[in-house]
């Protein structure tokens, strides 16, 4: 049998299952989507995906298809290739399970919204553009997937368009990423003008690479991946609901950035300006945003630094070479946060609206199911020994701590994973343990099975995931085998280090002392000083001279002073020198005029 | 005026009072857990207490002053707001949901077909509506005082058969929350 055809059969067959809601009700009279039906489409769409996904970890069938080709000009043809190996295949069903999840959550946590059906089907969109991208061969494709999560990202944030606050998010988010997107423009134009095709296959070698176009492709990831400089756009997009903020800011969209720079790897396998920017960046990245989560208060903005630390640290991966490492702890990572998200929503919603730890406590006992999987979430997420963050994390660090690049990289990243264990013990201590702080009367259950068979599913891929994928995936790079003991457990120590310190923190906070602010508390606390700076500055910079364009460059200069108003200055200030020059001395001129008639009628005769 | 009605200024005792609320609502922020928060807040209550027979309005404004300028040195970053107030995460998340009745005019028949009851009756209320306009504005602009209204609350119907001003504008007031 030709595995590759079947491979390719049900990977169309998988998009096309995706399709489907989008494609066929507004042809027939009858079919009206519900979310019910969307939800089994990505249901069947996953158990459809689950069987390229075999095939390749049983065989390694990889394969690379190309549909109908744009014959743009006379050399330069771009079709629309599709290429199934092992990021693609592997990715399908992990995206599509997470995304069958949160669906299916989001028809309890949406259930009271009248526009239920809209939120559903834009959630598809955004689901069949991750996949368009994650399933581009050449960078025309990725790029229309590109542009489709940024959209589907800016329509899902500002899904409350009452909300001033969900409009700024959302504009902030297009506006960042937009930003990125003009790196992503670069190298495709070096890529097209220098190799005259857009092919990942055909990408030429590093070493006629120029630096441009890959801190063009840097550029792009750290828009879309909200790495350290263009990164306020992610805690600000938490005013989307719940479940965009699950799928997309956690899990898929904004590992798109990442994804990117693991498709387009081999254009910058040697080049070190590239890998040290990228691994200095990422471990900027990721050490800034675990110190933002630590003061913050609100549960899904501390999940939200919590997933812009991790994608620092993906970064921090890329730059240590080590792409197949990178994916997976994409992988990992989906799963846990989202599990947390959905864990958070579950909380927010039986609170009434609170999202203020401050405002929760003594859940375990009400929602014990709920603050399980949160539990296993965090635990994950500081990358407990076997658990699914685990097999990425530890790998990570261990490869950060034997390879011989930057120790102030190392130095940063290793802080920073001891302070995802400092915010992670405080938000489990503030959320679900002690006496209990919410608002009384609140109807607390667990009895619906659309919250909870999601949730449980998630703990059990947090849990899985990372065994089943470093057993059955073959690293392309030899990881290291030996280093001494206290190499291999620095990752270990250091979270333990971070869960000490954060219940002996917690523990001082319930004595009877007032907390000061220090700067360092500050620093936290205004998330770097950051967001003020930044959007200030730039804006006014933007207006200021927008305004001087309009107003002295166009008005000013072009219509008066080069034409009307410019002729009559110019004339004017001849007029005003030659009015200057004389003097009013009426005799005299008279009296030279005099004498010049007759020095002329004397000289005549 | 009416009595519980917004006036145009402050008195002392409501800006105490204000200071007060803020500074426990700040101390909460501060002091997460209760037994801890109701601790400090006792000692709070106890340093507005001791001053709270200053009879002379110099000095009781000097220590108001001085509570503003302390609170304002030791206020929380990111004070707890409740969701629904201004600030707050649901703050204005269904205004987007909350379009005006005359919208309901503009339905189409067949739509509209399907409520008969209700669109039956709205003609009379129109008609009411309509009629009661050109009384209520009289009497509003009879008992404004002539450099502005003092207060935000609408007086009620004076007269016999009378309606409230304002009536409409409150009946056909949009759902807190959406179905």
């Amino acid at each position: 049998m030709d595995l590759s055809l079947v491979l390719n059969t049900f990977m169309l067959l998988t998009l096309a299952t995706l399709l489907t809601p989008i494609l066929f009700p507004p042809l027939s009279n009858n079919l009206k989507n519900t979310p019910h039906t969307i939800v089994s489409t990505v249901k069947a769409s996953f158990l459809i995906s689950l069987i390229p996904m075999t095939i390749y970890m049983h065989s390694g069938t990889e394969s690379l298809i190309s549909l109908w080709e744009w014959k743009f000009i006379m050399n330069f043809k771009i079709p629309i290739s599709l290429k199934m190996d092992f990021y693609s295949l592997t990715f399908f069903p992990i995206a599509l399970f997470v995304s069958w999840s949160i669906l299916q959550f989001a028809t309890w946590y949406m259930a009271s919204d009248p526009y239920i059906t809209k939120f559903f089907t834009y959630l598809l969109l955004f689901l069949i553009a991750m996949l368009i991208l994650i399933i581009a061969n050449n960078l025309f494709v990725l790029f229309i997937g590109w542009e489709g999560v940024g959209i589907m990202s800016f329509l899902l944030i500002s899904w409350w368009h009452g909300r001033a606050e969900a409009n700024t998010a959302a504009l902030q988010a297009v506006l960042y990423n937009r930003i990125g997107d003009v790196g992503l423009i670069l190298c495709m134009a070096w890529l097209a003008s220098s190799t005259n095709t857009w092919e990942i296959q055909q990408l030429p070698s590093p070493s006629q690479t120029p630096t441009l176009p890959l801190l063009g492709l840097i550029l792009a990831a750290t828009g879309k991946s909200a790495q350290f400089g263009l990164h306020p756009w992610l805690p600000a997009a938490m005013e989307g609901p719940t479940p965009v903020s699950a799928l997309l800011h956690s899990s898929t969209m904004v590992v798109a950035g990442i994804f990117l720079l693991i498709r387009m790897h081999p254009l910058f396998n040697n080049n070190q300006t590239a890998l040290t920017l990228c691994l200095c960046l990422g471990a900027l990245s990721t050490l800034f945003a675990a110190t933002c989560a630590l003061t913050q208060n609100d549960i899904k903005k501390i999940i939200a630094f919590s997933t812009s630390s991790q994608l620092g640290l993906m970064m921090v991966t890329i730059g240590l070479n080590l792409p197949e490492l990178a994916f997976l702890h994409i992988s990992t990572h989906a799963f846990f946060k989202a599990m947390l998200f959905l864990c958070s929503g579950s909380i927010i919603h039986n609170l009434n609206g609170e999202q203020d730890i401050r405002k929760m406590g003594g859940l375990q006992k009400m929602l014990p199911t709920t603050t399980a999987c949160l539990t296993i979430g965090n635990l994950a997420l500081m990358g407990t020994p076997f658990l699914a963050g685990f097999y990425s994390k530890d790998q990570i660090i261990e490869s950060l701590n034997t390879s011989y690049l930057n120790t102030w990289a190392l130095l940063l990243t290793l802080l920073a994973t001891s302070f995802t264990a400092v915010y992670t013990i405080r938000m489990t201590v503030l959320v679900q343990t002690g006496f209990v702080r919410i608002p009384p009367l609140t109807p607390m259950n667990e009895n619906n099975p659309a919250v909870m068979s999601p949730i449980t599913r998630l703990a059990l891929g947090s849990i899985l995931t990372g065994f089943f994928l470093t057993s059955f995936i073959i690293p392309t790079k030899t990881p290291p085998m030996t280093m001494p003991l206290y190499i291999k457990i620095t990752a270990l120590i250091v979270t333990a280090l971070g869960i000490a310190l954060a219940l002996e923190i917690s523990k001082m906070a319930q004595t009877l002392i007032l907390k000061k602010q220090t700067p360092l508390s500050n620093f936290s606390t205004s998330l770097g000083y950051f967001n003020p700076l930044a959007h200030r500055s730039s804006m006014t910079i933007f207006l200021n001279g927008g305004q001087n364009v309009a107003s002295h460059l166009i008005d000013l200069s072009w219509y008066k002073l080069l034409g009307p108003e410019g002729l009559a200055n110019l004339q004017l200030m001849a007029a005003k020198t030659a009015t200057a020059l004389h003097s009013g001395l009426m005799k005299a001129y008279l009296g030279s005029f005099a004498l010049s008639i007759l020095i002329i009628l004397m000289s005549t005769y | 005026a009416e009595p519980g009605a917004m006036a145009a200024y402050l008195t002392h005792q409501q800006k105490v009072l204000r200071l007060y609320k803020k500074s426990l609502r700040h101390l909460e922020s501060w002091c997460i857990h209760r037994d801890k928060y109701r601790y400090f807040a006792c000692l709070l209550r106890d340093r507005f207490d001791k001053n709270k027979d200053v009879k002379d309005m110099v000095k009781a404004t000097e220590l108001l002053k001085a509570g503003e300028e302390e609170f304002w040195a030791n206020q929380h970053p990111q004070p707890y707001i409740f969701a629904d107030s201004p600030g707050g995460v649901a703050y204005e998340r269904y205004e987007m949901y909350k379009i005006p009745e005359w919208c309901l005019d503009f339905w189409h028949p067949s739509e509209k077909a399907m409520y008969p009851d209700y669109f039956a009756k709205r003609e009379q209320w129109k008609k009411l509506q309509r009629e009661s306009w050109e009384r209520e504005v009289k009497q509003l602009q009879e008992e404004t005082p002539a450099d502005g209204p003092r207060t935000e609350a609408l007086p009620p119907a004076r007269k016999e058969g009378h309606l409230p001003p304002m009536w409409w504008h409150h009946v056909t007031r949009p759902r807190e929350q959406p179905m």
